[in-house]
């Protein structure tokens, strides 16, 4: 049970100071909005062309924001010596990662929920009827990209170059997450029954499971040191 | 010192490795590229897969073998381990790069086109990636057991990810388009299976060797750092 507690109180405590200066969750906001309008300028606005591209565009929108989020996690506990506490804690490491990483997918949902309206607003998408399949899609590839990113955030926090590194590592690990995300969500957006695609949702659950319980297993060691 | 006997040991056979890996590869080349029957479909090009093939596998015996390693560094903490891994990763960078590079060169007359998006190709492409990522991430650290523990979770992580990766592109690939061209299904003739097996052991050794005498270097790199007083003044920040 104690575990337990300490994942709710380290990502509440994440949760409370992002409600009190808002820094991550604006900068993956208006980070995304700037993504989206580069792209908007690369393509023609042919529905046809929207449509094909679109879902490699959200993804890489979203990836992008994650890249911004997630690497700065662990930045506000080196800042104040907090990794340190950490350390000494009696506490589970494990718990710390989950903690975390729960803080994570939390910021990175409420981003991508303020983000998503804007897309279907943009480019005219018409895929309302089809929200559940979408927050699936957006939980599941969310929940993976956060996995990985909570890790190497707290691998690269530490090193020179960071900000440099933090993407180097985590965007090729994720590719599965990318396919698999693009490849649901061109499913929704052509209008395809769920079971086209349920196989991709599957493959980022599987992948999800895969991180956490690996990440949560050498989290321990990155701790330590 | 167990490190000290071990590396002692490394600088005595090291040559062996190296003279049978010579012995065996030259034999390979001198059958595949000479006495080799050409292929009915390739011709002439099939020779390209003496070098191309052992290549790869060297290249996933590389990673195979720095995965072991870094699972061994984190249960034992033993430097030496940590060494043999930051040597694996190097040469495994050579040893991947060759393989597609040679594979680039065999597909642009087989399947005309220097690159496709087949899985087998891109997943080489992001272990290459992973590879060097693994490299710069230890240029980056200072302090050395850290180094050594950051670069030996980044190796499992990438080591548990590359099937998904794989499996993933395969999926992503066969679903979109069927694959034109496969590699599956073709059978290998005793001609060609002779020197290929050469070639396989002959640089399965080169790779062995070379991750024996950089080992050593980074060893003694880290000795010297040590008797430089490097690690001292770290110590005592």
């Amino acid at each position: 049970m104690r575990f337990f507690k300490v994942i709710r109180w380290i990502a509440w405590k994440d949760l409370l100071s992002e409600i009190r200066n808002r820094e991550n969750i604006s900068s993956m906001f208006f980070f995304a909005l700037i993504v989206i309008l580069i792209f908007s300028f690369s393509f023609s606005t042919d529905p046809e062309v929207i449509k094909e591209v679109m879902p490699g565009i959200i993804w890489v929108a979203f990836g992008f924001t994650g890249v911004i989020g997630l690497g700065k996690s662990f930045l506000a506990e080196v800042q104040n010596d907090c990794l340190e506490y950490f350390q000494m804690a009696p506490i589970p490491k494990g718990a710390i990662y989950l903690g975390k990483f729960a803080g994570n997918v939390l910021f990175m949902l409420a981003a991508e929920m303020i983000l998503f309206p804007l897309f279907i607003l943009f480019f005219n998408l018409n895929v309302l009827d089809k929200l559940p399949q979408i927050l699936l899609i957006l939980v599941a590839a969310t929940v993976g990209l956060s996995a990985l990113g909570t890790l190497f955030s707290a691998l690269t926090v530490q090193i020179r170059a960071r900000e440099v590194m933090f993407p180097i590592l985590l965007l090729p690990l994720a590719a599965p997450v990318f396919i698999g995300a693009v490849e649901s969500t061109r499913g929704v957006f052509n209008g395809d029954p769920f079971t086209f695609y349920s196989d991709w949702i599957q493959l980022l659950i599987v992948y999800d499971i895969i991180f956490m319980v690996v990440s949560f297993w050498v989290f321990e060691f990155i701790l330590d040191y | 010192m167990l490190s000290q006997r071990i590396i002692g040991k490394l600088r005595r056979y090291e040559g062996w490795f190296a003279a049978a890996s010579a012995v065996c590869i030259a034999t390979g080349l001198y059958m595949g590229l000479v006495t080799s029957p050409p292929d009915y479909y390739q011709g002439e090009v099939v020779r390209i897969m003496y070098v191309h093939v052992p290549f790869a596998q060297g290249a996933m015996f590389a990673y195979t073998l720095l995965f072991a390693g870094s699972l061994w560094y984190l249960w034992k903490r033993e430097p030496l381990v940590d060494n043999m891994c930051h040597a694996a990763a190097g040469v495994g960078v050579f040893f991947t790069t060759v393989a597609l590079v040679t594979g680039s060169i065999w597909a642009k007359p087989t399947w005309n086109t220097w690159w496709t998006w087949d899985p087998r190709l891109v997943s080489f492409a992001v272990l290459l990636v992973v590879l060097i990522g693994y490299l710069m991430l230890r240029t980056f650290l200072d302090d050395r057991e850290k180094e050594a523990t950051y670069a030996a979770v980044l190796a499992i992580v990438g080591f548990v990810d590359l099937p998904i990766i794989h499996y993933s592109v395969e999926w992503w690939r066969t679903l979109h388009q069927p694959l034109s061209i496969s590699m599956r299904g073709v059978s290998i003739a005793p001609g060609m299976l002779v020197p290929l097996t050469f070639m396989s052991i002959g640089l399965t050794l080169l790779l062995t060797y070379m991750i024996m005498v950089r080992t050593q270097m980074i060893y003694l790199q880290r000795l010297l750092e040590a008797k430089q007083g490097r690690l001292l003044s770290q110590v005592q920040l």
